[in-house]
């Protein structure tokens, strides 16, 4: 059984800035099930510009009762492929968990471009996928859990990144109101988020 | 910044992570993709796969690396030398 998920988001920051804060992402107050992130590998393409990287993330499970019995260690390894396209402002990023996948395999694939309305935004298009082998009538409930568990990350990790990125904005904002540019109209006014 | 999955390379990471930040905001993004953390990368790349393979993860993460999944981004031109025996199929 498969399922999918949809959903198009919009951040009120610069592609730039959210790509970058894209890597500063962990640690941030709503990722505490991060125990750790790495670079497996990173390279820039010579012909095309574009920056490949791999990472290794490793998150702490949460699993319902009755999922306990199929998974006794229920930390989980994330690989996370991305692309970073500097001249057409386009980064893709997927991920998918390398453990427990007959249990379950969820496939996330975002992309985060400039904001169509708003070049001072970004827009953030993600696609998932969730699919379950397990037979015995479990599936329907793995995958009502995954899928579940999944808007819940995904809540939590737009809330991630937006932390990051007002904490960026903040130390611009600083960096700019040094002396020598003081009294400079400030441009980091924040307005109702729209997501 | 994010500790490593190997506690004993989260040190070497973290100094990674900071000139790898600098050059992708500083440089990358400013149309300047020349490298400037190779020597640090290596380093902890060092750590990482003998991490990697005291988990006994190095195997997991061959199999997953071979789905491909950016296949018209460029083929994989790693720069490390300890990669060069992955096959593509």
């Amino acid at each position: 059984m498969v399922k999918f998920y949809q959903h198009t988001s919009s951040f009120e920051h610069a592609w730039d800035n959210v790509t970058y804060a894209f890597w500063l992402r962990y640690p941030n107050p709503f990722a505490s099930h991060v125990l750790g992130c790495d670079v497996l590998d990173r390279s820039v393409d010579p012909a095309t510009g574009v920056l490949r990287t791999t990472r290794l993330i490793l998150k702490k499970g949460v699993l319902p009762r009755w999922g306990r019995n199929l998974i006794k260690n229920v930390d989980t390894y994330i690989i996370e492929e991305s692309v970073v396209d500097p001249r057409t402002h386009t980064m893709v990023t997927r991920t998918k968990n390398l453990n427990h996948v007959r249990v379950m395999q969820v496939e996330e694939t975002q992309t985060f471009t400039v904001h169509p309305e708003n070049s001072k935004w970004t827009q953030v298009k993600t696609e998932a996928r969730i699919i379950s082998e397990l037979r015995w009538g479990l599936t329907g409930r793995v995958e009502s859990f995954g899928i579940n568990k999944f808007m819940d990350n995904s809540a939590k990790a737009r809330k991630g990144m937006a932390h990051i990125l007002e904490r960026l904005r903040q130390n611009a904002a600083m960096a700019a109101a040094t002396p020598a540019t003081a009294g400079a109209p400030s441009s980091g006014s924040s307005s109702p988020s729209k997501e | 910044m994010s500790s490593s999955i190997g506690e004993k390379c989260t040190k070497i990471k973290q100094e990674y992570d900071g000139c790898f930040n600098n050059w992708y905001s500083e440089k990358f993004l400013k149309g300047d993709a020349t490298p400037q953390c190779d020597d640090l990368f290596f380093k902890y790349k060092e750590c990482l796969m003998q991490t990697l393979e005291e988990k006994k993860l190095d195997t997991l993460i061959a199999d997953a690396r071979k789905d491909n999944p950016f296949p018209n981004a460029s083929s994989s031109s790693s720069s490390s030398k300890s990669e060069s025996s992955s096959k593509k199929e």
